[in-house]
């Protein structure tokens, strides 16, 4: 008895997930955008997904892609790597899904690559930042299968470190750092920077994503007065960090990368924001009149401020809906279509600058300094002279 | 009744071997299956404290973690074999499970419940932290897949398993195997003294059994298991970061037995392809309703709280597994029908 | 800078305290692990903040309200997943506990969105965010002195209404004896639901003081405090409430002076191993009752 009822349920459940995969007459071409939707990143993941509506509901508006409208299908990984891998077989396995905009994080983004890489079908990351997936993209024969518009940690790392010490002249810098792929990647690069340049590091402080009390790191760290708090991690923490070490009286700069590039940031760290500097892909000031429109759009359309992640996913998007309308819904052209992105000239014109790849599927970007003043971003005073 | 049975089992045995070449088997559909066998087995593992012993262990993923790891390390690192590698990290994870258990063995309840607890953070935070050994949130990628090699006896032959079908078989073995010892274990003298302290310690204590050795060999082999699905686990993957060993893996493993009914060997199967099998079909049924992926575990969590609701013992409620081939207690219980009927 | 390390690991341990109260008085009287109270803590905050926002109410008599709010959310939940349980298998209840925890945590990122939302300022008195008086070398800021006061006043008003009130014998009876309780007239289900109301009410409390405090609430923010919850009231010996008082400070003082002086990295692990070496030396908790032993 208990085995038939097993098996009755086993048949059953087979079939749910069989009829789930069984496509529906093609009249629209479908990318997939896995990433967290529920669980601690979901909140990150809600940003992926309104860059994506935006550009897929502009498309749209416009009669699609030769006469086929654009359909994004969201797959919830939160931003776990098991959850990751087996949403990753369920796109690969699914031919309908002509590319990918995703993954969100880096190591849900590596669990799921080796599917891409077996079936062949590209992924774009507008987020994926772990040094990592550089050398895990590629098949045998050497072609990569997974991109990202989006800077790798270390260069922000080193660009940070360079710019304190020349542009600002601090001397001496404590570090605060998320103990996870973007922390860590990010902090290591800055730390051997500045070791380079004789920029003194005077403190290295871990913390665990959704910690909210960092009292005892900041209570630590002033005893040994920086000049300068940077702060290797995502706004969420970052703004409480920023808010603590007001409150314990350390007021010095503090410098971030793109994970504090959030208006949240402000709005949870309040005054303490003040005199953050920010490495960004694109200032909304200085950008051309496809970025202002996106940015009026948005705010428009979900009542906040615009930030990186919705700019990127954006922007990868719209990478990807130029290849299917240049090479149709195939799979390896739209591959080949993205590898092909490698020179300036060649180059994504989007709203956060240029995009092209250089033979890992890794993009190079300029960046920008921003700060938070008055209660809002503008551009820093003083751009890197490179 | 008997002959229907065997045949039963038999069909089903049948089914599961011919799964992959079914129609509707997809890469998809046999990684979900795959994902299955290996919290069938963490089921099983985990089943031996909570079920056998009633000792609530709430940090049994320390010891997946810990099998997963080894096997990674060695693989990706230094090229050893998995089918080298899968008795060393069961030993590893044996002597973790003495290690952990060997000062808790006075605890009782649930003190003992939250140091277990406690002693998986305590691995997870070494997985995150050690990067020099385990690259830290970094993860390890790259690891090798499993693999079948004559190379050692100097005959120039190797598979690699690439696809999702020959590890399908390889779990289904896996889980067999693993079945068929708990069963046996259950059946023997071993078992039946974890089942008396079950029931009661001091009883059990003053029938001449070993409190201290019984509790020891169960927390070896319960480790030892949970071990052995890591390392299966981490050449499947391919990847393992310290983020895929949560606690809240713990509590599904243990959701899994609870559901299926505690101390039952087939009811730890039945939770972990009903667990995991939800969240999948959730995935591609509440689009299909009109629902976003947002409220995926929303309608987890409520299905969840509506098993237990109607459901308390699990699918399977608890009478050991054994006492069901049992002669006498098949007898006692035809003759209740009978008198209830009559 | 030691000083003020302590001072700062005392305030967040009377918080760990407040929610640890809640798992142990529910512990006590029905035995049961009550994950989802972690929850209760959450949603105490994000109702606070929308009754500011959204009705205008000004920041105490919100607090009340959410108070209110979260003690009948708290009886609600054992009205409707826990009490047909009382006599089922106690991991029944457990797994319960911890689909109710999952349940209103994606409800909360539902109603109140996914990403983190900061704690009304305006309706902050400005009194809070100013440093009230230096002691030596400790700052102490008037929030810390409110966070404090408040604790202190709930943990006392709890003691005496556990130890003074007749509904407060029937709990410990109850703990004792739930039988024989019942066979002396105590209507069970009564007391269980005064249990549940009171300790989602502090743990809203608990909630509505941390989301000042960090100025920030997330749906997720109380899987952390809960966990950690939890571990305090067992190191105090769960279902003592002096031991969870107890247990939360102590947890939340190893805690921060570990950040501060061993490793960041370790933190969380450094508050495990203190409470594990607790339990291994003192087998029932700090407070604990000592259970038989047996064998």
């Amino acid at each position: 008895m208990m085995f038939k009822r097993a098996l009755v349920m086993a048949c059953a459940m087979a079939a749910v997930l069989a009829m789930g995969s069984l496509a529906l007459a093609a009249d629209v071409i479908k990318i997939a955008v896995p990433s967290p939707f529920t669980g601690s990143a979901a909140g990150y993941g809600d940003n992926v997904k309104a860059g994506v509506v935006m550009k897929v509901e502009e498309v749209n508006a416009k009669g699609g892609v030769n006469g086929k409208k654009i359909e994004a299908v969201y797959f919830d990984e939160q931003c776990d790597p098991k959850e990751a891998a087996t949403v990753g077989t369920k796109i690969a396995g699914d031919k309908d899904l002509v590319a990918i905009v995703g993954h969100l994080c880096s190591g849900a983004h590596l669990a799921a690559l080796p599917n891409y890489v077996r079936v062949g079908v590209a992924a774009l990351s507008p987020t994926a930042t772990n040094v990592t997936i550089s050398d895990k993209g590629k098949d045998a024969k050497g072609q990569p299968w997974s991109f990202r518009n989006v800077y790798l940690d270390d260069f922000q790392g080193t660009f940070l470190a360079d710019y304190m010490l020349k542009e600002l002249n601090l001397k001496k810098v404590a570090v605060f750092y998320e103990n996870n792929d973007y922390g860590i990647g990010l902090k290591d690069a800055f730390v051997k920077q500045a070791k380079a340049n004789g920029l003194q590091v005077v403190g290295e402080e871990a913390y665990m994503k959704g910690a909210t009390d960092f009292t005892p790191q900041l209570t630590k760290l002033k005893g040994a007065a920086p000049e300068a708090l940077f702060i290797a991690g995502y706004y969420a923490e970052g703004a409480l960090i920023a808010d603590q070490a007001k409150k314990l009286g350390i007021n010095v700069p503090k410098f971030g990368a793109d994970g504090l590039d959030n208006a949240d940031y402000i709005k949870l760290a309040g005054p303490a924001a003040d005199d953050t500097y920010l490495t960004t892909p694109f200032l909304a000031e200085t950008a051309g009149p496809d970025a202002k429109a996106f940015i009026d759009a948005y705010k428009a359309k979900f009542k906040r401020d615009v930030d990186w992640m919705s700019a990127n996913a954006y922007d990868a998007a719209g990478m990807i809906i130029e290849a299917i309308s240049k090479v149709g819904p195939d799979r390896a052209k739209i591959r080949e279509y993205l590898a092909a992105i490698n020179t300036k000239e060649k180059a994504f014109k989007g709203i956060t600058g240029l995009t092209y790849f250089n033979d890992k599927g890794d993009c190079v970007k300029p960046a920008y300094v921003k700060m938070v003043k008055g209660g809002q971003f503008v551009p820093a005073p003083k751009q890197m002279s490179n | 009744m008997t002959g229907n049975k065997t045949a039963l089992k038999l069909l089903g045995l049948a089914a599961l071997l011919a799964f992959p070449v079914l129609p509707f088997s997809s890469e998809y559909v046999m990684h979900v299956a795959v994902l299955i066998m290996v919290y069938a087995v963490l089921a099983m593992g985990l089943n031996v404290l909570p079920g056998f012993c009633n000792l609530l262990d709430l940090g049994y993923v320390g010891f997946y973690g810990i099998g997963a790891y080894t096997a990674g390390i060695l693989a990706l690192n230094h090229n050893v074999s998995f089918w080298l590698i899968v008795p060393g990290a069961i030993a590893l994870g044996a002597l973790c499970g003495m290690l952990r258990g060997a000062p808790t063995l006075r605890l009782s309840g649930d003190y003992f419940a939250i140091v277990t607890f406690g002693f998986t953070e305590l691995v997870v935070l070494f997985l995150t932290n050690e990067i020099w050994l385990t690259r830290g949130p970094l993860g390890l990628p790259g690891i090798p897949p499993i693999a079948l090699s004559l190379e050692f006896l100097g005959i120039d032959w190797r598979y690699d398993f690439l696809s999702e079908i020959p590890y399908y078989y390889l779990g289904l073995a896996m889980v067999g195997a693993v079945y068929v010892v708990m069963c046996r274990i259950e059946d023997s003298r071993l078992g039946r003294a974890w089942l008396a302290i079950k029931e009661d310690p001091l009883a059990a204590a003053s029938c001449g059994i070993n409190l201290m050795a019984y509790k020891t060999v169960a927390f070896a082999f319960s480790a030892g298991v949970g071990a052995l699905a890591g390392c299966f686990m981490a050449q499947w993957s391919m990847f393992l970061a310290p983020d895929v060993f949560k606690f809240w893996e713990s509590f599904l493993v243990l959701c899994m037995i609870v559901l299926g009914g505690l101390g039952n060997i087939n009811g730890a199967i039945v939770g972990a392809v009903v667990l995991i099998a939800l969240g999948e079909v959730l995935r591609v049924l509440l689009p299909k309703l009109g629902l976003p992926a947002e409220t995926r575990f929303l309608v987890y969590g409520l299905i969840m709280i509506l098993i237990m609701r109607f459901k308390p013992g699990g699918f399977f409620p608890t009478i050991a597994a054994t006492s069901k081939k049992s002669r006498l207690i098949l007898d006692l219980k035809a003759r209740l029908q009978a008198e209830r009927a009559g | 800078m030691f000083e003020q390390q302590l001072f700062n690991g005392l305030t967040l341990g009377l918080i760990y305290a407040l929610i640890a109260v809640g798992y142990t008085m529910v512990y006590g009287v029905i035995e049961l692990i009550n994950f989802a109270h972690g929850e209760v803590y959450m949603l105490g905050a994000f109702l606070c903040i929308t009754f500011i926002q959204a009705l205008g109410v000004p920041l105490f008599p919100a607090m009340v309200l959410a108070m209110a709010c979260c003690a009948g959310i708290g009886v609600l939940i054992d009205q409707i997943a826990y009490k047909p349980l009382r006599k089922a298998p106690r991991l029944a209840a457990l797994i319960t506990a911890i689909g109710v925890s999952i349940f209103l945590q994606n409800i909360a990122m539902i109603i109140w969105g996914s990403r983190p939302v900061p704690f009304t300022r305006s309706a902050v008195p400005a009194a809070f965010s100013e440093t009230a008086f230096t002691l030596g070398s400790v700052n102490v800021s008037g929030l810390q002195v409110f966070i404090y006061a408040l604790t202190i006043a709930m943990m006392i008003g709890l003691t005496l209404i556990i130890n003074k009130t007749r509904i407060g014998t029937a709990m410990r009876a109850l703990a004792q004896n739930a039988t024989a309780a019942a066979l002396m007239g105590i209507n069970v289900n009564r007391v269980i639901s005064f249990t549940f109301a009171l300790g989602s009410g502090l743990g809203a409390v608990a909630g509505i003081l941390v989301g000042m405090y960090y100025n920030t609430l997330s749906a997720t923010m109380g899987y952390n405090a809960g966990v950690k919850a939890f571990a305090a009231a067992v190191l105090g010996g769960i279902g003592s409430v002096p031991g969870a008082m107890l247990g939360g400070v102590v947890l939340g003082v190893a805690e921060t002076l570990g950040a501060g002086y061993v490793s960041s990295q370790y933190r969380d692990g450094l508050g495990y191993a203190v409470m594990i070496a607790v339990i291994l030396l003192r087998p029932s908790g700090l407070l604990g009752k000592s259970v038989g032993q047996k064998a």
